[in-house]
């Protein structure tokens, strides 16, 4: 028993372990840094254009079942866009004919004829300016995840990156990685109140316009309920289930942002 | 330093995020050695090692600020993330690995062969990662019991019963039952 602890001491002590024939450099590693955290901001400049383009839709359908993957939601949105034109308020679609007119019958089914700037343009302005969001009700998903979720349904948009890691000591809450969020604790599913965290993309804004790298006086604009809990900012959503952002700072500035089921049972959530 | 200057001085708001840059890459450069040889311990091969260092690395420098703030050692984090994604990188590819338990000689360096012909290396190798995470985590890192199931995620009783499994199968391979 005491040789074999011995030698492993011994084995792991050993010079031999040092890698000297395969070298990592620094600045290979900073590239790659560099190269993950462009492709993110890249996901985030989609986000940031496609809001502004569809805040409306982009509100709005959050609440509905929007078929977008968590893997960056407004990027999916803005694919689904052409696809949800036939529903969006006729004052829109009304307009678009017009513009068209001239060539075209009206009954070539808005946006799908190769039309570049066909998308949600005009369709949503109209929208994002008549129903502001209303998010003290919002409920509790981000993409195709909810809160509350079964894990077999959850497994079942294609959003986790599986394996699961436990998320607890006693191995009983599961925590995985998200398409769009690489941390393998990034959603956090209990065996008995389903997905009791989800966490928002660091590129990702809440309908508030709150995000990672906010300050924290801004959180607290937006959100009048807001609570400080130690580092964090808590904003409380009134929902069915209620839930709430939770929005983790360094003092002054948001680092990241979670939305954690009020009935959660996982020790480490 | 002078580079981080500069970039401070060129992005305005950007200042924390230069910073946090020069700070990673010192971070990089002296933690290197020590990481690769973690990592050689973790996956049994030099390459597998530079492989799992630099991925996690990479995951880690591009969100730098967001681990930094939750104010844990750095080291320890990347540690517990190189042991982690060994482990489930060898779940997906477990057939392979099954198959690939013998080393390519051709392009070890000699050193290195040396120890690949040491009893206890090649008893190692054959343990599922997972296991021989905990031989890890204890024998080199020197992890108690407790730190080694928070370093991985999972309970006490697991750690207990990986560890004897591992020794179990150890002394059997050097046949020292």
């Amino acid at each position: 028993m005491g040789d074999l602890d011995d030698d492993l001491r011994r084995l792991f002590s050993d010079d031999r372990l040092d890698v000297h024939s395969v070298a990592v450099s620094t600045e290979a590693v900073l590239r790659g840094a560099n190269r993950r955290r462009r492709r993110r901001n890249a996901v985030a400049g989609t986000f940031a254009l496609v809001t502004l383009v569809g805040a409306g839709i982009g509100v709005s359908r959050l609440g509905a079942s929007s078929p977008d993957g968590t893997a960056g939601a407004l990027l999916t949105t803005s694919t689904s866009a052409p696809t949800t034109s036939a529903s969006p308020p006729p004052v829109s679609t009304s307009s678009r004919t017009e513009a068209v007119t001239t060539g075209q019958p009206p009954n070539s089914t808005g946006g799908n004829t190769g039309k570049p700037d066909a998308g949600g343009t005009s369709r949503s302005s109209p929208k994002s300016s008549s129903s502001p969001p209303t998010p003290e009700s919002q409920p509790g998903r981000y993409g195709t995840l909810a809160l509350g979720m079964s894990e077999a349904d959850a497994l079942a948009t294609g959003s986790l990156v599986e394996p699961a890691s436990p998320a607890d000591p006693d191995n009983r809450c599961k925590a995985y990685a998200t398409k769009s969020v690489p941390d393998t604790d990034a959603v956090i599913v209990s065996p008995v109140k389903g997905l009791v965290r989800i966490t928002v993309p660091n590129y990702a804004k809440t309908p508030k316009n709150v995000g990672v790298g906010s300050r924290v006086a801004d959180v607290k604009a937006a959100y009048q309920n807001a609570v400080q809990s130690g580092s964090s900012v808590l904003a409380p959503m009134s929902a069915t289930p209620p839930w709430t952002y939770v929005f983790e700072t360094d003092g002054t500035v948001v680092t990241a942002v979670f939305m954690r089921l009020n009935a959660n049972d996982c020790t480490s959530v | 330093m002078t580079a981080v200057l500069q970039l401070e001085s060129a992005a305005e708001s950007g200042g924390g995020r230069a910073e946090a840059v020069g700070d990673f890459a010192e971070f990089v450069r002296v933690s290197m050695p020590g990481l690769l040889r973690y990592g050689h311990a973790l996956t049994g091969n030099p390459h597998d090692a530079a492989d799992l260092v630099q991925s996690v690395l990479e995951k880690v420098g591009s969100r730098w600020a967001a681990v930094q703030s939750k104010g844990d050692d750095p080291l320890a984090y990347v540690r517990r993330a190189m042991a982690n994604t060994h482990i489930s990188i060898w779940r997906r590819r477990r057939r392979e690995n099954l198959v690939a338990d013998i080393p390519d000689s051709g392009a070890v360096a000699p050193e290195l062969s040396r120890l690949e012909n040491e009893p206890l290396w090649q008893a190692l190798r054959s343990l599922p990662p997972r296991q021989r995470a905990v031989v890890v985590l204890r024998y080199y890192e020197n992890l108690s019991e407790a730190e080694i199931a928070d370093a991985l995620g999972i309970s006490c009783g697991t750690v207990k019963s990986q560890s004897s499994k591992a020794m179990a199968s150890l002394r059997t391979r050097l046949g020292k039952d």
